[in-house]
């Protein structure tokens, strides 16, 4: 469904992505970990428009998207939780949901119902302002406005960041449920033991590479975590 | 030379010396709407100076420089701490106040069987100490460049030195400036009074070439002119605002013939310019470029 | 006290009109975090098209205001594409410099088309003025207050009630959340420019024709007019930018009667300074072109 091939993204003369290929099937979770300065965050924002990629190819359902703007992207059903969650802080809940729908023609009223039901406590605070919201309700917020764009495949960028534990599950039960229902995710994620319980696929990247990947199960997890966190290099 | 030439040459440099003062503030990462107003005292203090109080024109000028620098300080103090748009404004506010104070200043003064000084909307005329000592065009011409020559050669000083790296750390970023110890409130407010200190001298001079003075020509106009300068020329070196005055009044000067469309061709050209080059002509890499080919 | 009442009166007809160039200024900086020096030059422009109309084929006040709106609308766009969709990220100087460019050009384009420095205007109402008692009211000013009013609830319904409204309010809260959201920021910039050089073009023609008369330097004040309230209106915010309007006009007013014009503008360039140095809660903090 979205294939990555050889990308190389910079901030000026410092190349994050070094000419990383990945691949996400149809139906999947498939899960991206590393440690911190990875590039995990790159991938996603190149994948998602937000950055441009210096060489390499993007390909969502056989069309190449990587020159597109991010608005373009989300029209062609990818759309990004980003990292630190972004939600309209001015506007009320319910109004951050209807601009999450902001490409759609159809009516969208049951959709967003469904979304509503999914996130009792988003229907509970649905006028009140983003801004005022605990951190764990606007990352429920980010994730439900991405879904109301209906997106083919969902980009989650580390979803559990600095959620207190109670949170985290509750993330990640909406994880599975979305991926039942039958929504394609690539995820990047810190927490490499909740991740690796839901995904079907893992890619671990260090230094802007991939250096493996696999199934969970396919290296020993404690293994994994070391590496995820610290990196093969330093271990 | 003729005369109509050295009008020319001698407007540009003058306004050489507020454009400069506009993008010394630009380097240091503030828009100034406000460099006329300074422009402006130093052209009224200069004036009284030389006209009313019988000064010879070298003191006039420093002490027009003075109180330019003071003027700026003043209004610098209150809004060290503004950024963007919030200090643009501020300057904007202080020179058209300073512009009415102008409009309101009434000091004048019988000399022989004529009042001279300052008469509000009315201007102040009769700056005539260049007459009066016989000083003629060009020699004047000559003045102003030597002058605007040292002012070019304190600047290019100044950027090759740590004054300048840390002046353009400002105004990269003025929290990572603090943040590295540079005291930036100080800096900003150095660079605020020399700004207004330069724009003076240039009034002074002005003053000077113009024997007449009054309100309107301090007006915004002049102030977003002298920012422009800067912005076009390009924000790399202090040649940048020079070129800048040389390409507008030059410009202008050269197609007369084009006359009641030059504003439409120009400003067309302005604005496309700074689609490609945000940071002018010769804007920092241009310079680099320059520099390790020199 | 009788003076005082007709002068409030008087401030709020002004005000009014300012509270209208005020939303149209606020609208694009909210958007673009930019200011347009070109936004009073571009309703100049449009209501020199008005004028130009008007002398040549005489025809209807209704037109002219079409015209005038239309002018000023195609006029933003102009500015839209040229200065601001190209400096999206950062090179706010280079922006507003470039602004004032086309400033210029506009200036020229006026002068070229009407030469002369003024310009007579068709007068939207010719009748004599009302009275209230010992108090007067000119028709035009309640012509300017009502459809101040107009607008005002127009764009309200706009902004909070609609599709295009979600996402202007979306691209002001969050550029990055709303690209991410699916709304293109280009799109909806190029939008808000044209919709506010609209309410603008028409805040410049009820503003010439209570005047009678039309000059080019109604695009300097327009400018510094709209950028004025908007600031005293706390920077940003639409009603914010109406209160600003109104409470310029009104202090506009009240302090001419009492003070003269200079000293009248002294005071507004001194409370604004004031304010920017002292920062009162109500005004933005949020650093910002």
């Amino acid at each position: 469904m979205l294939r990555v091939v050889d990308l190389v993204t910079a901030y000026g003369k410092i190349e994050a992505l070094k000419g990383l290929s990945l691949e996400v099937r149809e139906g999947s979770i498939t899960c991206v970990l590393g440690p911190n300065g990875a590039g995990k965050t790159t991938l996603m924002l190149t994948i998602a428009g937000v950055l441009r990629p210096r060489q390499g190819a993007i390909e969502f359902r056989g069309e190449p998207i990587a020159a597109l703007s991010p608005h373009a992207i989300v029209a062609r059903g990818v759309a990004l939780v980003p990292e630190n969650r972004l939600v309209f802080a001015h506007m009320s809940v319910l109004e951050n949901l209807h601009a999450g729908a902001y490409q759609r023609k159809d009516p969208y009223e049951n959709d967003l119902e469904k979304i509503l039901a999914r996130f009792p406590r988003l229907k509970e605070r649905a006028s009140q302002d983003a801004g005022t919201l605990s951190g764990g309700e606007q990352q429920m917020l980010a994730v439900a406005r991405a879904l109301m764009s209906r997106p083919r495949l969902l980009l989650m960028d580390e979803p559990s960041l600095g959620l207190a534990p109670l949170v985290v599950e509750e993330i990640f039960r909406i994880i599975a449920e979305l991926h039942r229902d039958g929504t394609s995710i690539l995820l990047v994620e810190q927490n490499a033991h909740m991740a690796l319980k839901v995904a079907q696929h893992f890619y671990l990247i260090e230094q802007g590479r991939v250096t493996f990947s696999g199934s969970p199960g396919s290296l020993a997890e404690d293994e994994l975590i070391r590496r995820a966190y610290l990196g093969s290099a330093r271990a | 030379m003729d005369e109509y030439a050295i009008g020319v040459l001698t407007n540009i440099g003058l306004f050489s010396f507020v454009a400069l003062s506009a993008w010394l503030l630009l380097v240091a990462g503030e828009l100034s709407f406000g460099q006329q107003a300074f422009f402006g005292v130093g052209a009224y203090a200069a004036g009284i100076g030389t006209a009313m109080l019988g000064w010879p024109l070298p003191l006039a000028a420093l002490a027009a420089m003075a109180l330019g620098a003071a003027a700026a300080a003043l209004v610098g103090l209150p809004t060290l701490r503004l950024r963007g748009l919030y200090f643009t404004m501020a300057t904007l506010a202080a020179a058209e106040m300073l512009r009415i104070l102008f409009e309101l200043f009434h000091w004048q003064i019988a000399l022989g069987d004529e009042r001279i000084g300052p008469d509000g909307t009315q201007g102040f005329r009769g700056i005539r100490w260049m007459l009066e000592r016989g000083i003629e065009p060009l020699d004047f011409l000559a003045m102003v460049w030597i002058l605007l020559i040292g002012v070019m050669v304190i600047f290019l000083r100044v950027e090759n030195s740590r004054l300048g790296a840390t002046l353009r750390a400002l105004g990269h970023d003025p929290e990572l400036a603090r943040s590295a110890g540079i005291d930036v409130d100080r800096l900003k407010l150095g660079v605020v009074a020399a700004g207004g200190a330069l724009a003076a001298l240039g009034g002074a001079l002005f003053a000077h070439h113009n024997t007449y003075i009054e309100p309107r020509n301090f007006d915004i106009m002049l102030g977003v002119h002298s920012l422009a300068y800067g912005l076009i020329g390009g924000l790399g070196t202090a040649f940048g605002p020079l070129l800048g005055v040389v390409l507008d009044i030059g410009v202008l000067e050269a197609t007369r013939s084009l006359q009641g469309y030059r504003m439409i061709v120009f400003g067309g050209l302005v604005a496309v310019l700074l689609v490609f080059r945000p940071r002018g002509l010769l804007d920092e890499r241009v310079v680099h470029w320059i520099r390790s080919r020199a | 006290m009788i003076d005082f009442l007709q002068n409030t009166l008087d401030g709020l007809a002004l005000g009014s009109s300012y509270a209208l160039l005020a939303l149209g200024f606020t609208l694009i900086f909210g958007v673009l975090r930019r200011a347009n020096l070109a936004y009073g030059p571009a309703i100049m422009l449009g209501c020199y098209c008005a004028t130009w109309a008007y002398l040549k084929t005489g025809i209807g006040l209704l037109f002219l205001a079409l015209i005038a709106v239309a002018g000023s609308t195609l006029a933003g766009v102009y500015v839209e594409r040229l200065c601001f969709a190209p400096h999206r990220k950062g090179a706010a100087a280079a922006a507003m410099v470039a602004s004032f460019a086309l400033w210029m050009q506009f200036e020229e384009l006026a002068t070229l088309a009407l030469p002369r420095h003024l310009y007579a205007f068709p007068a939207l109402y010719a009748g004599g003025p009302l009275s209230l008692g010992r108090l007067t009211l000119r028709v035009e000013s309640l012509v300017m207050l009502v459809a101040a009013i107009l607008v005002c609830a127009a764009l309200w319904r706009i902004l909070y009630r609609s599709r295009f409204g979600t996402a202007v309010r979306a691209v002001i809260d969050s550029p990055a959340a709303a690209e991410l959201s699916g709304i293109s920021v280009s799109a909806v910039s190029l939008q808000v420019f044209a919709l506010a050089s609209a309410i603008g073009g028409l805040a410049g023609f009820l503003i010439v024709s209570g005047n009678e008369q039309v000059t080019p330097m109604l695009g300097m004040w327009s400018t510094l007019k709209g950028m004025l309230a908007m600031m005293l209106g706390g920077l940003g915010s639409l009603p914010g930018a109406i209160a600003g309007g109104v409470a310029l006009g009104l202090r506009e007013a009240h302090s001419q009667w009492y003070l003269g014009p200079q000293l009248r503008d002294f005071i507004a360039y001194l409370l604004l300074f004031v304010l920017l140095a002292v920062r009162p809660p109500w005004m933005n903090t949020r650093s910002a072109y």
